[in-house]
């Protein structure tokens, strides 16, 4: 039996969480996924059982002080699991994720927020230069180069 | 049936109150779950909270469901072809702790089936005609699978061809 290939899925709580959740559901017959979110989302999940989830302090960008434990604590899963890629649709705990993969050899995937209409999320805005591969949800706010686009969540 | 419901964590009066005023003046079965909402529905059948599994039926059995703008009610509305009409929580009238509802049915209102209310007037004004609230059922799931599967294979070839 041949071993499905690791993601590590990140998100904050709420829409974020539930973004995060309509493309996993899926990409679990493909890959074998873990998750790291803030604690309070756990009972939200339908399928949390079987689910490997990491509790993550519940940093934003208005809760900066926040962002010093998260970074520690996305580091620790990273090396406990070696992730080959991270996926994230936001927000800030999906930003340092993404700027601590630069640093690993680790494949990173940022999901825009189907919230984001007009123009990239904050959070996408930071990442647009470090991820390997910036997805938006709205077909007007992709440019085929840097960011694509292929479907939404809905 | 309509059915009607505000999420777990505050209450949403405005809404509930609207629905009962038009419950009284139509002859139209309303549902809803009022959450801990003080305002207390006299024309309409309430509970504050329902059980996922009768929740999800009321959902899939109802003509339209009434909501409020967050994003897992939309997403169980689709999941049945449900037509849904949102109304969003204003911080101004002190509904929520920031403004995020009124900018959420500005995308919302973008999909199919989802219709914005953000007054009475204009929820009153969708509900006159609910038979025009469609639905167009096999979007959801063809947007989805073709993020999905891109993902899935930009995963395993490192290419976005």
């Amino acid at each position: 039996m041949t071993k499905k290939t690791k993601i590590l899925a990140i998100s904050s709580p709420g829409g974020h969480w539930i973004q995060l959740n309509k493309i996993c559901n899926q990409l679990e017959d493909r890959f074998d996924v873990v998750y790291a979110t803030p604690r309070a989302q756990y009972k939200s999940s339908a399928q949390q059982g079987k689910r490997k989830v990491y509790a993550i302090t519940d940093a934003s960008a208005d809760s900066k002080l926040n962002l010093i434990p998260v970074t520690f604590q996305l580091l620790s899963i990273l090396i406990r699991e070696r992730p080959h890629t991270i996926i994230s649709t936001g927000a800030a705990p999906g930003v340092m994720a993404v700027l601590l993969c630069k640093f690993l050899p680790i494949k990173t995937i940022w999901v825009d927020s189907i919230a984001n209409v007009k123009v990239l999320s904050r959070s996408g805005k930071m990442v647009k230069k470090h991820a390997n591969l910036v997805m938006t949800q709205w077909e007007d706010l992709s440019d085929e180069k840097t960011i694509f686009y292929r479907g939404s969540v809905l | 049936m309509i059915f009607v419901a505000v999420g777990t964590q505050f209450p949403f009066d405005r809404l509930i109150e609207n629905m009962d005023q038009w419950a009284a003046d139509y002859d139209e079965e309303v549902i809803a779950q009022i959450a801990d909402g003080e305002y207390l529905p006299q024309n309409i059948n309430w509970q504050r909270f329902l059980d996922p599994e009768q929740y999800n039926n009321y959902i899939k059995q109802a003509s339209v469901f009434v909501s409020h703008a967050g994003m897992g009610n939309i997403i169980s509305a689709r999941q049945h072809n449900t037509p849904i009409i949102v109304m969003n929580r204003q911080f101004e009238l002190g509904e929520h702790r920031n403004n995020h509802q009124a900018d959420g049915i500005q995308w919302m209102a973008k999909l199919s089936g989802v219709y914005a209310a953000p007054t009475q007037a204009e929820l009153y004004t969708l509900l006159c005609d609910t038979k025009a609230l469609q639905v167009s059922s096999s979007t959801e799931n063809e947007k989805l699978d073709r993020l999905v599967g891109f993902l899935g294979d930009y995963i395993e070839t490192g290419t976005t061809n």
